[in-house]
């Protein structure tokens, strides 16, 4: 299965927890789904640790990238 | 030495004299249109009057203001008289109108509607056209002006809210002649850098300064990308016709950078909402599993099982005594069926008719019942309850 992205991760998670909190839900059901959704928060949670932030870049001319430095 | 020097203020008040002695500009007639509009709290009117070339600056006290018979506003094309001077605390030369006549409708405001109308028509307005905005993009295309405070807030709002998110800029004209083209020429650029969302825009300015977004070209541009785009021109009250085209409208750059990323602290916050809720799910069904075991295992049945034994047993002597009295019933009626076959039968014997003294006669071993059937001398057999005889026929009643 590809890697999800993480606003998938976050969707899937949601749709989990919304099928979980359904009454008709059986109890083997319940626990396969709980395991997922804590793996999955697992997962979110090790990601948003370790951001790595982003440095604004200029598109120059001739389409190269370049660090953006605010000029005042 | 410093004697040559002149105060900036004398500068100003002789500058302000030559204005005011200048017998050309005690009255002066314009005809321009008008921009930058403001209606101060006192009355006083504060705007430009403007042509496709240059600008004068503009003030209408309120004493004047008050004798004006239409509305005016930005892109109004007027016809004013008043006096030009400098106001010295600015240095600025303005002129100060008396008075102020309407002049058809301002052409920049005919090409707006046209257009706007025009691409209404041709469904680049319609919601179905619009795509959608991603909740989390990872990259971010933004055209505008590489310097002001449009990127500035643009950029230091989205690090602030989303930080793993890149923005690149594609420093763009945002004013002037070309900046339509450069927009264009932008977006097209855009479209290279495997963006999830473009916005574009820049910071407030008079009508004329955020024109460009209101041209064709760019309307064009922004409907024919296929990466989603926020528009964010100018301030709140600005509509321009890049923010009827664009996927979503935002007031400000720094509203289109709001709309653009969540805020981090919200996913987190989120995420931990969803933690408790599965955590909470996950137990009280557990807890209510566990109830229901526990109910099963407190049931009356269970802890009495000979119950279930006695009542097996009692049914099977209901259905015992059931079938014995069924077999009884059936036994009876058998027995009385009997007993009235064997009653019809004894009547219907002929034995029993002739116990009665009845007999019959018999010739040749037939039975006779009609004296049609002898004649005289006929030797009849008779048979009787007890015994047969042979008799002779002597004589034949016929009756």
């Amino acid at each position: 299965m590809e890697e999800l992205k993480f606003e998938q991760k976050i969707d899937l998670l949601e749709k989990i927890v919304n099928e979980l909190e359904k009454d008709d839900v059986n109890l083997d059901e319940s626990i396969e789904k709980y395991t997922k959704a804590m793996s999955l928060i697992k997962e979110c949670d090790l990601e948003l640790k370790t951001i790595e932030e982003k440095i604004a870049k200029i598109v120059k001319s001739d389409g190269t990238l370049e660090n953006f430095v605010e000029k005042n | 030495m410093n004697d040559k020097y002149l105060t900036v203020s004398v500068v100003t008040q002789y500058l302000k004299h030559k204005f005011d002695t200048d017998e050309h500009l005690r009255a002066v007639f314009i005809k321009g249109e008008i921009s930058n509009f403001k209606y101060h709290t006192s009355g006083h009117l504060y705007f430009s009057i403007k042509d496709e070339n240059s600008k004068i600056n503009a003030v209408m006290f309120s004493t004047n203001a008050r004798k004006l018979n239409f509305k005016p506003n930005d892109g109004t094309k007027v016809l004013v008289m008043g006096r030009i001077s400098i106001y010295e605390a600015t240095g600025n030369y303005q002129i100060y109108v008396e008075e102020m006549l309407e002049d058809g409708v301002g052409n920049l405001y005919v090409a707006y509607e046209k257009l706007k109308e025009q691409l209404s028509k041709e469904g680049l307005f319609a919601q179905e056209h619009k795509l959608k905005i991603p909740k989390m993009p990872k990259r971010i295309g933004v055209i505008t002006a590489p310097t002001g405070a449009a990127i500035k807030d643009i950029i230091s709002t989205i690090q602030r809210r989303f930080p793993i998110c890149e923005v690149l800029l594609f420093p763009s004209l945002v004013q002037g002649e070309n900046a339509a083209s450069d927009i264009v020429q932008n977006i097209k650029k855009a479209e290279n850098y495997d963006l999830d969302l473009l916005i574009i825009g820049r910071g407030g300015g008079s009508i004329e300064d955020l024109w460009p977004f209101n041209e064709e070209i760019v309307a064009r541009a922004i409907y024919d990308t296929n990466i989603p785009t926020i528009s964010a021109v100018g301030h709140e009250i600005d509509f321009t016709i890049a923010d009827f085209v664009a996927d979503l409208r935002a007031p400000t750059p720094t509203g289109a950078a709001e709309m653009a990323v969540p805020s981090i602290q919200d996913i987190i916050r989120h995420l931990e909402q969803l933690k408790i809720r599965t955590n909470e799910n996950i137990y009280k069904k557990i807890n209510y599993n566990q109830l229901v075991l526990e109910t099963i295992k407190n049931s009356f049945v269970l802890k009495n099982p000979l119950i279930l034994y006695e009542n097996k047993k009692q049914k099977i002597d209901m259905y015992n005594e059931k079938i014995n009295n069924i077999l009884k019933y059936k036994f009876q009626d058998s027995k009385n069926h009997f007993t009235s076959i064997l009653n019809k039968l004894e009547l219907l014997n002929p034995i029993s008719i002739l116990k009665r003294g009845y007999s019959i006669t018999y010739l040749n071993d037939k039975v006779i019942t009609d004296t049609k059937k002898i004649k005289e001398k006929d030797i009849l057999k008779i048979k009787l309850h007890q015994g047969t005889l042979e008799a002779e026929v002597k004589k034949i009643t016929e009756e």
